[in-house]
């Protein structure tokens, strides 16, 4: 079982896992799952840097995924600068507005936090739809389908598998870094007790600044991904509350604090929630929903360190320092 | 002078009912400190429980007041009793997501029973309007901007004269000393969900005259009633009252004055401003925002 | 023993031979699948569930009768739930590549049509289109999606032609003197009609003296018709949801905000629901809409008996007579099965292309009156268009006490348009 500091054998094994399920031919439904739970999942580590380790959970990364996506879009699509490149410029954009919100909700705690990033993210949205001019507006932007490494766009799905894997893989990478270093330490103590933090030298402001900025940034990366992927994009679903909530869900539900913890909640909430649309989705209207939010429920007061703490309490590991 | 005086009249009413809509949420805010994720659900089935009454009983929405108010006490209470009293303890991002769940769970339960389509009850005058020189406005929302008012007095009353009052201002202090001091604080918190649900039924009531329902209506209102929470001051019914009648005006004169898309947008930046500069809201106590929950 | 052996080997043979001989492909009687996309769960329940229940009435309809005629193959739906445009793309990707449909038809709402049809076309599966009408639909270089309901553009410009032909004499009016007023909801549907109502109006003599959106969630209509009375003007035309559609119509009445014709487009006024919500009030509203059901006169006599039984059918089930877009879907589905797939030999999407192209169905020949002809980077407005139904049917209905009763085209109408101007507030 993973612990801080360290990789774990269960870590090794997963990413052969990943690797293989890349490498090897897979029908077209399940690479589209694999891309997106990938996407997802990587979002899910880049919103913990922030929700988990320093405890400002955002109900809107919406705004630095659609900042990323539509950014990266607009600039090859209307200025002809490959995405290669407009990704990074996406990516710095949400991270001056990660900044931006941890100096605006610098006095803010608890649920005064969470409905100031909630505040935000809908601004982006109100803005993205009616700034036609720059975003389409409700009709979206779309990217030719035309394969061209340089634009981003590939012929085969498994390119776009892999590089998902990859990003996913490298989001991994810089959280678990984070999570064992110094810089980690102070994270978790700004989260469990501010003033003690204070005491002991650590500059909280900073702290809570630097993990925004860095979730936000490795969000908007997530984002120009799914753009090239999807090739379109409208406001409505990309800067969404509702994308909102899943950002912050999958963590919660793997397992806030831990970097495995959100690469747990995605890889397993998001294979069965496609599935269970895809099943139940015709059967009775909403039926597949309703199971869902009841899920949510149970799993949550229940088992409120997520599947990673549950599989721990199993015995699966022994933990090392503070969970 | 006309118009602004229309936009001001409008807002002001409007303002009244949103205020009454989240007075539920700001009581449970202050006492359980618990974000209700799902507050806009339980919006969505007291309108419901409204249309029932009216379209199947053939009852007045006002005369339904009577029946669904108790009857939302009760889904309070339930509610409460199975899943926030499991939470109540925990960190509060756990409530966060369980209510959220909830509201999830709600929406598509309501859809499964309902179907899609927007139901409403018939308004009362054939929704004829009342007329002061230039002015208009509909009785329902007049009647809506004084049971608001009332129910702000009402509860005034019940939380500075009553025990019940005294106990919960005790728990909203600390928690910890009033147990230590006998009050039955999770039987406090279970007063106060069901009572901040019963909050909600009445406002059900006032609305369902003025708006249609349909499973996602909570969607409509949840993010109004938080920046009328957020702008008041957590916990406090007046502060409640002050900030929905502000954003009720707000939305009005901004969405006129610069443009009806742009509306929305208006009362989030308000919002995010009074995050900025106090974010205790206007009857807060200074410092609550910083010490949030738990 | 083994002479029987023989015999039945020599019988097996020779019937493999004979099949092998014949033409028929395999699998001769194997249904046809085509892969269906509505949203009956999320915000777009509506409109979705009620196009999905007439697609079905025509699937069941066509099978009743021996299936797609000529092949006697009957027809056969996999359906996937999409309650949001990126559930769209995927269920359209799962519905390709897991169960393989070559055909998609759908899906009731602009949003979602984009998408779906994005993620089809990726994969060069044949799109058709049954209610989406946003033109970004068919101006995105695509080559399978074929658009079967009208566009946003034919909306606005029956709003705009009905103005100037029946409006303005019983306005009493010329159109250089009319004051015109434009609200739109500002998601893709309205700002698509919207944008098409800007343009077209100039050309016919009308000028906008006011033109604003809206949010989907608004809950307040003040400001805006406070911004209208202090406008004054001679007709409305309103693109909007049943939501915001019934709380704009409370608040005018409210607010006394009175006008000479109301013209709403699709979407909300065109709900059948609206009469529930709003009552009396209803009465007097034009809508700009799919045809709905069209003088007898209009239809020929095969699809007549057709349009009838459709009706009578969806009444049955829903307890309420169809919508435009229902009625649209319907129709769509219907010439699918008895104008295009009848040509097919191989129901390979490129066949299915060029037969669609070359289809010239006349105006009458569906059961909502409409007929077809797609463009082919062919028409003049736009040469980039492609796929695009330039027969649907669009024209102005009212509601009126006796029912919603067509008024325009004069073609397609069966009533007069009545109540112009509409009578002020008080005397309603």
């Amino acid at each position: 079982m993973p612990e801080r500091g360290s990789i774990s054998l269960f870590e090794v094994v997963l990413f052969g896992v990943c690797l293989t399920l890349v490498a090897v031919p897979v029908p077209h439904f399940y690479q589209d799952v694999m891309i997106v739970t990938f996407i997802w999942a990587g979002v899910a580590l880049a919103w913990n840097i922030a929700g988990g380790y320093v405890g400002l959970i955002s109900f809107g990364h919406a705004a630095f995924f659609a900042i990323g996506a539509y950014t990266s879009t607009i600039l090859g699509v209307r200025y002809g600068v490959t995405p290669w490149i407009g990704i990074w410029i996406g990516a710095l954009l949400a991270a001056a507005l990660g900044t931006t919100l941890a100096l605006i909700g610098a006095r803010l705690r608890g649920p005064f936090f969470i409905l100031s990033t909630l505040a935000a993210a809908e601004v982006v949205r109100i803005a993205a739809l009616n700034w036609t001019s720059l975003t389409g507006g409700a009709e979206g932007i779309w990217i030719a389908p035309v394969p061209n490494a340089v634009n981003m766009v590939f012929a085969s799905r498994t390119t776009y598998v892999a590089v998902m894997l990859g990003y996913v893989a490298a989001v991994y990478a810089i959280a678990k870094t984070l999570e064992g270093s110094r810089y980690g330490l102070r994270m978790f103590a700004v989260r469990d007790d501010e003033d003690a933090a204070s005491a002991a030298g650590v500059n909280p402001l900073l702290v809570r600044a630097g993990a925004m900025t860095i979730s936000a940034f490795l969000t908007a990366i997530g984002g120009s991904l799914f753009a090239q992927y999807f090739q379109y994009l409208d406001p409505t679903h990309v800067a969404s509350p509702e994308l909102s909530f899943q950002f912050a869900l999958l963590p919660a539900l793997g397992g806030l604090g831990t970097a495995i913890g959100p690469l747990l909640g995605s890889f397993i909430i998001m294979p069965v929630s496609e599935l269970l649309r895809s099943y139940l989705g015709a059967v009775f209207q909403g039926l597949h929903l309703a199971i869902f939010g009841g899920f949510l429920i149970v799993v949550m007061l229940y088992f409120p360190d997520g599947l990673a703490g549950a599989l721990k309490r199993l015995g699966l590991g022994r933990s090392k320092g503070p969970p | 002078m006309t118009t602004f005086g229309q936009l001001v009249l409008s807002g002001l009413l409007i303002g009244g009912i949103y205020a009454l809509m989240s007075m539920g949420l700001t009581l449970i805010f202050g006492v359980l400190r618990v974000v209700n994720f799902a507050h806009g659900e339980f919006l969505m089935v007291a309108m419901y429980g409204v249309w029932a009454m009216t379209a199947l009983l053939g009852l007045n929405p006002y005369v339904a007041i009577l029946a669904v108010v108790p009857a939302m006490f009760v889904f309070g209470a339930l509610i409460h009793r199975l899943t926030i009293a499991t939470g109540v303890d925990k960190p509060h991002l756990v409530l966060v997501f369980a209510t959220m769940g909830l509201s999830i769970l709600m929406q598509n339960v309501a859809l499964m029973l309902f179907s899609a389509d927007l139901f409403d009850v018939p308004p009362m005058f054939g929704g004829r309007s009342i007329a002061i020189g230039p002015l208009f406005f509909r009785v329902e929302l007049l009647l809506g901007f004084l049971i608001a008012v009332l129910a702000t007095l009402g509860l005034r009353w019940v939380i500075r004269s009553t025990y019940l009052g005294k106990a919960i201002r005790a728990t909203v202090q600390d928690r910890e000393a009033a147990m230590l001091m006998g009050v039955p604080v999770p039987h406090i918190f279970l007063v106060t969900f069901a009572g901040g649900s019963a909050l909600i039924g009445l406002a059900a009531c006032v609305m369902m005259p003025l708006f249609s329902v349909f499973p996602t209506v909570g969607l409509n209102f949840v993010l109004i009633a938080f920046v009328i929470v957020v702008l008041g001051g957590m916990g406090s019914i007046e502060g409640a009252l002050l900030g929905g009648i502000c954003i009720g005006i707000v939305q009005a004169v901004s969405s006129y004055y610069v443009a009806p898309a742009f509306g929305q947008m208006f009362f989030f930046i308000v919002f995010l401003l009074v995050m900025i500069f106090r974010p205790a809201g206007l009857f807060g106590r200074k410092g609550e925002a910083m010490v949030g929950i738990n | 023993m083994i002479r029987n052996a023989l015999k039945s080997f020599t019988a097996a043979a020779a019937a493999g031979v004979i099949a092998l001989l014949s033409n028929a492909p395999a699998g001769a009687q194997e249904p046809i699948r085509i892969g269906v996309l509505q949203a009956i769960t999320g915000p777009f329940t509506k409109n979705g569930t009620e196009n999905w229940v007439a697609m079905q009435i025509a699937r069941d309809m066509i099978n009743e009768r021996g299936g797609i005629p000529g092949h006697r193959r009957k027809v056969e739906y996999v359906f996937a739930d999409t309650p949001t445009p990126t559930a769209a793309i995927t269920e359209t990707e799962r519905l390709i590549t897991r169960e393989g449909v070559k055909i998609t038809a759908g899906s009731g709402l602009s949003p979602l049509a984009i998408a779906v049809s994005q993620a089809a076309e990726r994969h060069g599966v044949f799109h058709w289109e049954t209610a989406g009408g946003a033109e970004i639909i068919t101006r995105r270089g695509h080559k399978y999606t074929f658009q079967v309901a009208p566009s946003a553009r034919r909306y606005a410009e029956a709003a705009v032609d009905f103005i100037v032909e029946q409006l303005t004499e019983r306005l009493g009016k010329p159109a250089s003197g009319l004051r015109v007023a434009l609200l739109w909801e500002n998601r893709a549907w309205g700002k698509s009609v919207g944008e098409n109502v800007r343009a077209y109006a100039p050309k016919k003599g009308l000028k906008l003296i006011y033109d604003e959106g809206y949010d989907q969630f608004i809950t307040d209509m003040t400001a805006i018709v406070q911004q209208l009375k202090n406008v004054q003007p001679d007709v409305l035309v309103a693109i909007s949801f049943p939501n915001d559609a019934i709380l704009f119509q409370r608040k005018s009445k409210e607010l006394d905000f009175n006008v000479g014709a109301f013209i709403g487009v699709s979407a909300g006024y065109s709900n059948p629901d609206l009469r529930n919500s709003i009552g009396g009030m209803v009465n007097g509203i034009f809508v700009s809409d799919f045809a709905v059901q069209v003088n007898p006169k209009a239809l020929d006599d095969k699809i007549r008996p057709i349009a009838e039984e459709f009706f009578k059918r969806y009444d049955d089930q829903m307890k309420r007579p169809p919508a435009g877009h229902a009625s649209m879907a319907f129709s769509a589905m219907w010439a699918f099965f008895t104008e295009l797939l009848p040509k097919a030999k191989t129901f390979e999407p490129a066949e299915l292309r060029t037969i669609a192209l070359g289809l010239d169905v006349p105006q009458g020949a569906m059961a909502n009156g409409s007929g077809i002809k797609f463009t082919n980077h062919d028409w003049a407005p736009d040469q980039k268009d492609f796929g695009q139904n330039l027969r649907a049917a669009v024209g102005v209905w009212q509601w009126q006490s006796s029912g919603n009763n067509q008024v325009f085209p004069t073609r397609l109408a069966t009533h007069q348009p009545a109540m112009v101007p509409l009578p002020k507030w008080s005397q309603r």
